[in-house]
């Protein structure tokens, strides 16, 4: 069942539309918004049935592998673009949340694609850590764009700079709101994703005793979790910290904190995949599947 | 065409004589009818702002002249005679159409684009149509131009530039600060005559809370009352600060009202760094410039929004050659579909003087072939139907070609005068 769609369909239909989206800045394209909900309709289009075809070629999918993980977290910021471009159709959100989505494209073609530790997790727990995550990263990921478009916009208005033809911020309260409903929903999912993952383990293992906490990925993890905590804290006790570049600022850390959490899992990770030593995979139509004697 | 103008705008005439000439809603509907009764075949529309009165007329055959129309816009305000010379322009035909789209798409206005002009055309022609003294061709003006401000509003940025200081203030600052202005406290220190320009931008946009401080006040609380806000005390003013989101000042003091000391020290506590939008507008600064380095706060001076609505005059300037082609663009189409609808009478007259012998020699064909069955008559009435239209099609091809470009009179003529026709 080879249809023909594959990453790079729906990584240039991204790029078309961001393209579209930049080159706005310095000339006026007829019809530019339209086209760009065509592109981005389409890279959805394209990436759904990518996913689709995933799910029917094996059940565990979107959540089989690490790369499945990273384009389904793109697809929802994908989606998360095209309905902030309808309810938002002269703002120039898609210059910050394309890149978003095109990097966690691209990071999935880095990721590994082996399962993850597929026959002993019970499945409820390993859905729901996946899940977890994966939202808790789209709302950072959003919070930090919203962050930087705030700061961005603050300091414009701070210095008196003529608005740009083009480059429409939403105003800095709806930046707010957006940062600190991104931040608030980053901290109970990342919480969520968290405890799933510590209890899919212990259900995997029986025990705690082979459990790593000195893995990259959970350590990067728990640091950022307990990071978003103390955010969260900070804003409920110190007043100033729930407005404006103050939690933009916290929405960035937390973005920076995001970004060793995904580096660990592309390129640190020994805990979330099949143990090491026990059998490599290999890619044969878009499966992972177990290489011949392959052992490590 | 038959098409006249006469009037004035702030390119002829001072305010004196403008504000004598103008005429207010019920005086336009009153002059209509009198005109009317004076020039009963002439279709009449007044169009009458603060910046221009203008009087356009359309006939079918006699329009009337240039001092008609003037007179009787004099005579409706007791002008002396005289008393108009040289501040009244008249145009007609071609250059009343260009000079109305011109007019709809505020490219004449006194501040170029500003939008207000649109709805006042728009209801200048009402007012027409409601006494009944707008006929075909005037309508067809009236549309023509709407169309025009459409299509310069459409697909220019003219309009997307504000250039009075509150507007700016209002839409390039504040509503970039806030989302909606319902659940917002604006607080007024003063109470000059920007202040209040900038409440009405400021309703247009939300309803939010106004809290008026004033020394005097009776004349506090009178602009409370107007916008529906609450009157302070004078020594409120910190304490006001504190709760507002956004405060317009237009004190007449010599030295600010407001100190960065005072901020720091009495209001900034309070605010928790919640988003301020300050408009200084008073001349000597109200607030201490130090201010505006004070987290959440958005400190514009008079000075500051003066710059934005230059830079926005600038871009409007930008724009004006685009809106002066669309306007060019229509002026042509318009003009163009007036000669084509005169070449109409003359069209009908050809068809009908071809279709009457086509009928009686079919006539006398069927009455000499009786034979023929009715699939056959019908061939034969087809074939004489496509045998007309053939030959009519070059003579009205070079009609509709001439009256594109103006020169179809002489054309007209010829047809009349070779085919026998009829007016």
């Amino acid at each position: 069942m080879d249809s023909g769609i594959n990453i790079v369909c729906f990584s240039a239909s991204y790029a078309v539309a961001l393209a579209l989206e930049i080159s706005r800045l310095w000339m006026k394209i007829p019809y530019a918004r339209l086209l760009e909900i065509l592109a981005a309709s389409a890279g959805i289009v394209a990436h759904t049935w990518y996913l689709g075809r995933r799910i029917t070629e094996q059940p565990a999918a979107p959540l089989s592998s690490q790369q499945d993980w990273f384009l389904l977290a793109a697809w929802v910021l994908a989606v998360v673009y095209l309905a902030a471009k309808f309810y938002y159709p002269g703002k120039s959100l898609g210059l910050f949340q394309l890149p978003g989505v095109l990097a966690l494209v691209g990071a999935s073609s880095l990721a590994s694609t082996r399962p993850l530790a597929p026959e002993e997790a019970p499945r409820i727990w390993g859905l729901a850590h996946g899940m977890f995550l994966l939202l808790g990263t789209v709302a950072v990921i959003v919070g930090f764009f919203a962050g930087i478009m705030y700061l961005l916009h603050s300091r414009r208005l701070k210095r008196k700079l003529p608005p740009k033809a083009g480059f429409r911020l939403p105003s800095l309260e709806w930046l707010e709101r957006a940062n600190g409903r991104s931040l608030g929903i980053a901290t109970l999912m990342m919480c969520g994703g968290l405890l799933t993952g510590v209890i899919a383990r212990l259900a995997q293992q029986g025990s705690t005793r082979n459990f790593s906490w000195s893995d990259p990925v959970v350590i990067s993890l728990t640091a950022m979790t307990v990071w978003l905590v103390a955010c969260e804290v900070f804003r409920i006790i110190y007043p100033a910290a729930r407005r404006g570049r103050k939690v933009a600022y916290l929405t960035v850390a937390a973005f920076v904190f995001l970004v060793f959490v995904l580096a660990a899992v592309v390129w640190g990770d020994r805990f979330h995949s099949q143990q090491a030593g026990k059998q490599t995979w290999r890619i044969e139509n878009g499966n992972s599947v177990p290489a011949s004697g392959g052992v490590v | 065409m038959k098409l006249r103008m006469v009037g004035c705008s702030h390119h002829q005439a001072g305010l004196d004589i403008r504000q004598r000439l103008a005429f207010d809603t019920t005086q336009v509907a009153k002059a209509l009818a009198q005109w009317q009764n004076d020039l009963p075949e002439t279709e009449l529309v007044l169009l009458s702002t603060c910046n221009r009165v203008e009087l356009y007329a359309a006939a079918a055959q006699d329009i009337p002249r240039t001092e008609e129309l003037v007179t009787a816009l004099a005579r409706f305000h007791h002008f002396a005679p005289g008393e108009l010379s040289g501040r009244i322009v008249s145009l007609s035909d071609q250059q009343v159409a260009a000079h109305l789209l011109r007019v709809a798409a505020s490219l004449d206005s006194m501040v170029v684009g500003e939008p207000q002009i649109l709805a006042q055309v728009k209801q200048a022609f009402q007012i027409a149509q409601a006494q009944q003294v707008a006929g075909p061709r005037l309508h067809n003006l009236f549309q023509a131009a709407l169309h025009t401000a459409k299509r310069v509003a459409g697909e220019t940025a003219l309009h997307r530039h504000r250039v009075s200081i509150p507007s700016v203030a209002i839409a390039e600052l504040a509503n970039c600060v806030f989302e909606s202005f319902d659940d917002k406290h604006v607080l007024v220190a003063g109470a000059g005559d920007m202040a209040e320009e900038t409440l009405r931008y400021l309703r247009e946009v939300g309803n939010p809370q106004i809290h008026v401080v004033n020394r005097s006040e009776e004349r506090g609380r009178e602009l409370a009352d107007q916008w529906r806000g609450s009157y302070h005390p004078w020594n409120e003013l910190a304490d006001q600060l504190a709760l507002a989101d956004m405060a317009i000042s237009t004190t007449s003091a010599s030295e600010p009202i407001v100190s960065a000391t005072l901020f720091a020290e009495r209001i900034a506590p309070h605010r928790h760094q919640r988003p301020l939008v300050i408009l200084d507008l008073a001349v000597p600064r109200d607030f201490d410039s130090a201010i505006g380095r004070e987290l959440g706060v958005y400190l514009y001076c008079i000075d500051d929004l003066e710059q934005a609505c230059d830079r926005n005059r600038a871009a409007r300037a930008a724009e004006l050659p685009a809106a002066e082609q669309i306007v060019r663009e229509e002026t042509a189409k318009f003009v163009a579909d007036v000669h084509l609808r005169d070449t109409a009478p003359v069209i009908t007259g050809l068809r009908a003087g071809l279709h009457r012998p086509k009928e009686a020699e079919l006539e006398r064909l069927f009455h000499k072939l009786p034979e023929l069955d009715e699939q056959s008559r019908e061939e034969i009435r087809q074939f004489a139907d496509r045998l007309v239209n053939k030959l009519l099609h070059p003579p009205l091809e070079s009609l509709r070609d001439a009256s594109r470009n103006g020169t179809h009179h002489s054309l007209l003529d010829a047809l009349r005068r070779l085919f026998k026709l009829e007016d």
